[in-house]
């Protein structure tokens, strides 16, 4: 290995935000004479004026609808009516609700770890400098770019279905357990997997924080006589500390919103909409159904905010414990 | 955004232009969803149903006829699998922009109507452009619900018990009209033992067995306001199921869960599997077996509680074009060439008319015509049971949690309880 200091590549700060964001850019600073400004704020939101428009009508306008259909009846034909809390008591009441609940924990919390830790160990091996780099982080990437998409559900689905290539290597080894996306056990095993596949998108983002570790700080290590698991300990994990609550902030979130997958994965195998004894029956699956199919907007419209308000406290959760692990170096980034 | 220098007057006009042209865009696409009305007199009409790529070929020719001789019709189409259409049908009669005809079935009926989508037929029955004769078997009454005319029946089906015959044989068995579930456990365990394959596919889930079980027994699966069956029905319904499914009467549900789309009967996990009749159609081309029907077992020796279920056309409630479509489907209910295409894809046609065109010649179709004739000359068959608003979504809670209790994920007093817990909720939306 090279002493070299690498410096972090501005396209790789750049890649650490794979979201776009969708906050409104500030408005341009008031210079020059007041008219002035006043018409470069004009300017300002007639430009911005298709997305306030969209934003308006498809987002915070539906929002606010969903917000008032939570607390009514409604099946999408007849007028909604007031029924106050009776939708979030049916809810907490309803033991296929608390399955769901049940089933999206156990997909975010055995699901998260394992991508990101396997995000990290492929980063770390990609943060050192070979030949090919560039092709093998665009390799390891572009599952994440497709990964979320319908078509990719559905070639997973016959990836891990009866008589595919999962069942077929694993009887090759004695297994004989059939299809996974089949077993009400296993099925949320196939969705792990592909979420793990996608681990692309948090791989990027802690190699850049691993390019803007200081060289120092190992070679200080070295000199000392530290080995490599002490210098990851001590030095790598707390260094890109911040990088990894990001990381592990976002992909909480996402895995809660699960949907697509889980209903084209788990679709079509019998009597529930996701899987076999509605064994990838996520909440937002769960949601869908009594939504879509059991025309009950309110209710689902209830467990829409529900989810919200969870995923938010999770957030504020993991906000809250950063104090005690995440390092921020002097002076803040 | 340049920093400093003055912002022109044309620049902002040309924000306003930009902005104003991505509105317009939008405005344009959602005017483009309205108008099917144009000039010279054609109309439009939107024809929607659920089915495969097979049947959507045959709808197709079916629909190329009716436009020949109604040159000032234009027939636009749309097809999903089942569970698919009825999302998306019901997410259009929502938005108040439904098909203007589609295929419907008896479930719905009531569910369509209490929401004010389906159109009375008997207007146009009235003003002749909808012939409600020349049915078979008191089928121009299968549509007819409360008083109104809410669906016209294409073609009869009816529950039955398709059997892998090569299995069969070599178990021994022959059912005749009459025999008893007694008959039918026995036959189910000399299938296990003979032939090494589960007697039956599970047949716990299936709503419409059950109802002829019910029927047997002086019940029914529903009333007109609710389910027709106590907890404890249910109870010894599901207690011999779970018994069966442990020893090995009924195919693994795991398996059968895991072969699908595959079916249980035709993927070899069963020897018979309680379905309607047209299935063999769809096992014969699924399966490498010879598939046939069998009788429904009985209580008594007598009664099977059978009636015929059909498909049907229906109408919707906002349709600007009701004679135009009231034509359309008294084309394809009666017009002879319509049955030499469809054949008995949507069940043996419902008009003597259309009956009399399409005889069957391979023997899996001519068996489906066979079996319901003996069902008429046996005089087993009986009036429909009635299904409340929200019975479609009974009968998928009764399959799913009878799944759920095949797969030992439920025991028999949970499953029951969630069932009722399920259908109260459904039939009092």
């Amino acid at each position: 290995m090279g002493t070299a200091v690498t410096h972090a590549p501005a396209t790789e700060a750049r890649a650490k935000d794979p979201e776009p964001r969708h906050g409104p850019d500030t408005p341009p600073r008031p210079a020059g004479p007041q008219r002035r400004g006043r018409r470069e704020n004009l300017a300002g939101y007639l430009f911005m004026s298709p997305w306030i428009a969209g934003f308006l009508l498809l987002t915070a306008g539906p929002m606010a609808a969903s917000l008032y259909f939570a607390f009514t009846d409604y099946n999408l034909f007849d007028a909604p009516r007031w029924i106050g809390l009776d939708n979030f008591s049916e809810m907490f009441g309803d033991p296929r609700w608390r399955h769901s609940v049940r089933v999206t924990l156990w997909y975010v919390v055995v699901g998260t770890p394992i991508k990101l830790l396997v995000a990290l160990g492929v980063a770390l091996l990609l943060a050192q400098k070979r030949r090919g780099q560039a092709f093998y982080r665009a390799a390891f990437y572009a599952p994440s770019l497709i990964g979320a998409s319908v078509s990719v559900a559905i070639v997973w689905k016959a990836i891990f279905s009866d008589d595919a290539i999962v069942d077929r290597t694993q009887k090759v080894f004695g297994i004989d357990a059939g299809g996974w996306t089949g077993d009400p056990d296993l099925i949320i095993y196939s969705l792990v997997a592909l979420t793990v596949w996608q681990f692309g998108a948090p791989m990027v983002i802690f190699l850049a924080g691993l390019k803007q570790v200081p060289r120092e700080l190992y070679e200080a290590a070295d000199v000392d006589g530290a080995g490599k698991l002490r210098q990851f300990w001590n030095i790598t994990l707390p260094m890109i500390s911040p990088v990894l609550f990001f990381n592990v902030l976002l992909e909480t979130i996402h895995s809660f919103q699960i949907f697509s997958s889980a209903y084209i994965v788990g679709g079509g195998a019998g009597g529930s909409a996701c899987g076999p004894a509605d064994g990838s029956m996520v909440y937002t699956c769960y949601l869908y159904v009594q939504g879509f199919e059991n025309s009950r907007m309110g209710l689902a419209s209830a467990m829409a905010w529900m989810l919200l308000v969870a995923v938010a406290l999770v957030t504020a959760v993991l906000f809250w414990s950063q104090k005690r692990w995440v390092h921020y170096e002097e002076g803040g980034r | 955004m340049q920093q400093g220098k003055g912002v022109e007057r044309r620049t902002v006009l040309k924000a306003a232009g930009a902005s104003l042209a991505v509105t317009g865009l939008g405005a344009t696409a959602t005017a483009c969803g309205g108008g099917s009305g144009s000039g010279d007199g054609t109309v439009t009409i939107r024809y929607a149903w659920w089915g495969a790529e097979d049947r959507a070929q045959r709808i197709n020719k079916t629909i190329d006829l009716f436009e020949k001789k109604h040159p000032k019709i234009k027939v636009k189409t749309d097809f999903q699998p089942y569970t698919d259409f009825w999302k998306k049908f019901n997410t259009q009669a929502s938005g108040g922009n439904p098909p203007d005809v589609f295929q419907n079935a008896v479930g719905f009926l009531r569910k369509y109507d209490a929401k004010n989508v389906l159109l009375d037929l008997h207007e146009q029955v009235k003003a002749g452009n909808l012939r409600m004769e020349g049915f078979r078997a008191g089928l121009e009454k299968f549509g007819e619900i409360d008083g109104k005319l809410l669906g016209v029946p294409v073609g009869s089906n009816s529950m039955a018990l398709v059997i892998d015959k090569p299995v069969y044989a070599r178990a021994g068995i022959t059912p005749e009209m009459g025999w008893t579930w007694d008959d039918f456990d026995e036959a189910m365990a000399r299938v296990r033992d003979r032939t090494g394959r589960a007697g039956d596919s599970g047949m716990y889930g299936v709503m419409y067995l059950y109802d002829l079980y019910l029927r047997q027994n002086g019940k029914a699966f529903f009333t007109e306001g609710g389910l027709g069956f106590t907890e404890a029905d249910l109870t010894r319904w599901w207690t011999k199921a779970e018994k069966g499914v442990r020893s090995g009467l009924f195919a693994d549900p795991k398996k059968v869960a895991q072969i699908k789309p595959k079916s249980a009967l035709s993927a070899e996990l069963a020897g018979s599997e309680f379905t309607w009749d047209n299935f063999t159609v769809r096992y014969t081309s699924e399966g490498k077996s010879e598939y046939g029907l069998a009788p429904i077992p009985t209580t008594d020796g007598k009664r099977t509680g059978q009636y015929l279920g059909s498909l049907m056309l229906s109408a919707s409630r906002r349709t600007r074009h009701p004679v135009e479509v009231a034509q359309f489907i008294d084309f394809m209910v009666h017009d002879p060439a319509v049955a030499t295409i469809m054949g008995y894809d949507r069940g043996v046609p419902a008009t003597t008319a259309q009956y009399e065109a399409y005889r069957p010649t391979d023997p899996v179709n001519k068996a489906i015509a066979a079996y319901e004739e003996t069902l008429v000359t046996a005089d087993v068959l009986e009036p429909i049971t009635p299904h409340p608003n929200g019975a479609d979504i009974c009968e998928a809670a009764f399959l799913r949690i009878g799944e759920e209790l095949g797969l030992g994920k439920r025991s028999v007093s949970d499953a029951v309880e969630q069932f009722f817990n399920e259908s109260k909720t459904a039939l009092s939306s």
